[in-house]
C-alpha cells in the first residue's frame, strides 16, 4: 500500500504538469531523480542511477528525451531493444566502443546522430583508436573531457570540463596520471613542463593569447606527434608555431618540447645550478655586507658618538 | 672651511642624471610587469599582473621598457666613449670607475672596521668599491638580463641567429639567465643600493644627488676624501 502511495506521489508532478516537457522524460526522472547510488548491472559494472533534474534541464542536452539516446529502452521500463530496432550505424558503433562504455555503449554511440563529424576524426584519433582497435578502456572518449552527458554545459559557460580555463586540468587528468603514463609510456611531466613554459606562465595570468594543450595538439582528431598528420608532427610544426609567430622556422619550432627537465639535457640543467650558487653567493655577499654596515654604523652613532672622519687634518 | 673651496661639487652632470633616470624608471617598470610572470602559480601574481592592464598589456610595457633600458645603456656607452675621445673625461685612479687591486683591499679594510678590528675607514676616491659594485651591476645585468630578454622578445627572429646545434637548450638557458637574473637584480637592487643610497643615517629618505647632481663639499670631504684632495687639496 505504501509503496504504491510512494509511486503516485512520485508520478503526481506529470498530473500538474501536462504538456510542459517531455511526458518521456518526466516518466524516466519521476524515479530517477529521487535514486540515489549505484546499482550493479548484470555484466558487474556499477551504474549510477542518479539524475539531477534541474542539472539536466539546464545542460545543453536538457530539452532532449531521454530515450533519444538510450535508445535501448524503448519501451519503458529497461528491456533492451532488440539490435534490429537500433540504426544500424549506431548499433555499429556500440559494438566498438564496449571497451569504454561498459554500462551502455548505444547511449555513448548515440551522440553520433548529432556530432557526426566530430564522431568521425574521434575515430582515427589517437584516443579513439586506443578504444576501437585496441580495445582498451583508457583513452578519452566523450564523457571523459565533457563529463557525464547529463550535465554538458557548452565550452563557453566556466563549468565546463573543456572551457579554456579548464582544458589543461582535464588533459592532467590523464596525462598526469602515472599509471597511465606508464601503460602508454607518456610522460607524467608534460603538463607540469607545459606550465612551467611561457605559454603555460602566460595561460595562468590569464592572456588571451596564451596556447592550451588543444591550441597546438587539437582537440577530438588529435593525434600522436608522429602521426604526419599531427600537428606537432616535425613537419607541421612551421606551420601550427606559426599560427601566432608569424616566420618560425625549423630552428625555431624546436623550443617547445615538453622534454623533461634535468640531467638529460644537461646544458641548461648546470647552468642553472651555477647560476643559482652565483645568486646565493651574491646575495650572500650583499646582505652580509649591508647588516655589518649598519652594525657598525649603529655601533658609531651611539658608543663612539661621532662620525667617522676622513682625512684627519 | 677655507675660501676657494665651494659649498657643493657637481658630482654628476644633466646627461648622467637623466641616463640614470631612464634606467630606473624602466628598471622599475620591467621589475613590476615581470614579477607575475616568474610566479604566475601565486594568487596575487594575477592581482599584480592586472595592475598593469592584465597580462597583454603587461607584456607590452616589459617590452617597450626593456628596449628603453637597453638604449639607455647604447646612449650611456656611446657617451662614455665620445667624453672619453674627446679628453673631456680623464681616466685618473683616483676618480675612476674601473674597478682596481685598491677596490679589493679598500673592502677587506672596510670589512675589518665593520667587524671592529680596525679603528679606521679606508679612503674612497670618487668611487668606493660599493658604488663601483653597484655599477658594473649593471653591465652585467645588460648583458645577461638585456640579451637574453631581447632574444626571448623576438624568438622568430633569434632562431634564424642560433645555431642548430644550440636550439635544443638555447630557450631553456636564455629564459634561466633572464629570470634568476632578474630575480638577483632586484634583490641586489634592494639591498645594496637601497641600503647605500637610501637608508643610510645620513641619506635617508635618499640623496638628492640623483637631481641635483651636486654633493655638499663637506660630505665630499668624508665620503669621497680621496677625490676630494684631487679638487680642492691645493686650496687650503
Amino acid at each position: 500500500m505504501r509503496r504504491c502511495l510512494i509511486v503516485a506521489f512520485l508520478l503526481f508532478p506529470l498530473l500538474c504538469l501536462p504538456g510542459s516537457g517531455s511526458a518521456d522524460t518526466f516518466t524516466c526522472l519521476a524515479c530517477h531523480s529521487a535514486m540515489k547510488g549505484k546499482i550493479r548491472a548484470d555484466n558487474n559494472v556499477l551504474i549510477d542511477v542518479n539524475v539531477d533534474s534541474d542539472k539536466y534541464e539546464g545542460s545543453v542536452h536538457g530539452g532532449f528525451d531521454c530515450i533519444m539516446c538510450h535508445k535501448q529502452f524503448q519501451s519503458n521500463p529497461h528491456n533492451p531493444a532488440k539490435a534490429g530496432n537500433l540504426p544500424r550505424n549506431i548499433a555499429a558503433l556500440s559494438g566498438k566502443l564496449s571497451s569504454k562504455a561498459k554500462a551502455d555503449p548505444v547511449a555513448l554511440a548515440a551522440c553520433v546522430e548529432c556530432h557526426d563529424e566530430v564522431y568521425k576524426g574521434w575515430q582515427d584519433s589517437a584516443h579513439g583508436k586506443n578504444i576501437i582497435d585496441k580495445r582498451q578502456a583508457d583513452g578519452a572518449g566523450c564523457l571523459d573531457c565533457h563529463g557525464s552527458p547529463h550535465y554538458i554545459t557548452p565550452k563557453t559557460a566556466a563549468t565546463s570540463m573543456v572551457n579554456r580555463k579548464n582544458i589543461v586540468k582535464t588533459c592532467g587528468e590523464c596525462h598526469e596520471n602515472e599509471r597511465i603514463a606508464s601503460k602508454y609510456n607518456l610522460g607524467t611531466h608534460i603538463i607540469e613542463r607545459y606550465t612551467e613554459s611561457f605559454h603555460g606562465k602566460k595561460f595562468a595570468l590569464g592572456h588571451p593569447n596564451a596556447p592550451t594543450c588543444i591550441s597546438c595538439h587539437r582537440s577530438h582528431d588529435i593525434k600522436k606527434w608522429d602521426d604526419p598528420d599531427s600537428p606537432v608532427a616535425w613537419e607541421n610544426r612551421t606551420v601550427t608555431c606559426g599560427k601566432c609567430h608569424p616566420g618560425a622556422s625549423k630552428k625555431f619550432v624546436a623550443a617547445i618540447t615538453h622534454k623533461p627537465y634535468g640531467k638529460d639535457n644537461p646544458i641548461p640543467y648546470y647552468f642553472e645550478k651555477g647560476l643559482i650558487v652565483l645568486l646565493f653567493g651574491v646575495f650572500a655577499f650583499v646582505v652580509g655586507h649591508v647588516i655589518l654596515e649598519a652594525f657598525s654604523e649603529i655601533r658609531d652613532f651611539v658608543f663612539r658618538n661621532k662620525k667617522e672622519d676622513g682625512p684627519h687634518e | 672651511m677655507n675660501k676657494g673651496i665651494p659649498a657643493e661639487y657637481t658630482r654628476f652632470n644633466v646627461t648622467e642624471r637623466i641616463q640614470h633616470v631612464i634606467m630606473f624608471v624602466t628598471f622599475l617598470l620591467l621589475s613590476f610587469t615581470g614579477w607575475a610572470l616568474k610566479y604566475p602559480e601565486v594568487e596575487n601574481s594575477r592581482w599584480l599582473v592586472n595592475l598593469w592592464g592584465g597580462p597583454r598589456m603587461a607584456g607590452i610595457i616589459h617590452r617597450a621598457a626593456g628596449i628603453t633600458m637597453l638604449l639607455d645603456f647604447v646612449w650611456h656607452v656611446a657617451y662614455l666613449g665620445y667624453m672619453l675621445a674627446t679628453g673631456k673625461m680623464k681616466l685618473r685612479m683616483k676618480t675612476t670607475i674601473i674597478p682596481l687591486p685598491k677596490d679589493v683591499v679598500d673592502m677587506v679594510k672596510n670589512m675589518l672596521y665593520f667587524v671592529g678590528l680596525s679603528k679606521t675607514k679606508p679612503q674612497f676616491g670618487r668611487f668606493s668599491y660599493i658604488h663601483k659594485f653597484d655599477y658594473w651591476a649593471v653591465f652585467w645585468g645588460m648583458g645577461i638580463i638585456g640579451l637574453s630578454g631581447l632574444f626571448l622578445a623576438f624568438p622568430v627572429q633569434a632562431a634564424y641567429i642560433f645555431p642548430s646545434w644550440s636550439v635544443n637548450w638555447i630557450w631553456e638557458v636564455l629564459f634561466v639567465m633572464h629570470s634568476d637574473e632578474a630575480l638577483l637584480a632586484i634583490v641586489f637592487i634592494l639591498f645594496w643600493h637601497f641600503y647605500n643610497e637610501h637608508l643610510k643615517y645620513n641619506k635617508f629618505p635618499m640623496s638628492m644627488t640623483w637631481i641635483t647632481g651636486k654633493i655638499s663639499t663637506e660630505d665630499m670631504k668624508h665620503e669621497h676624501p680621496l677625490e676630494y684632495e684631487l679638487e680642492f687639496g691645493d686650496k687650503k
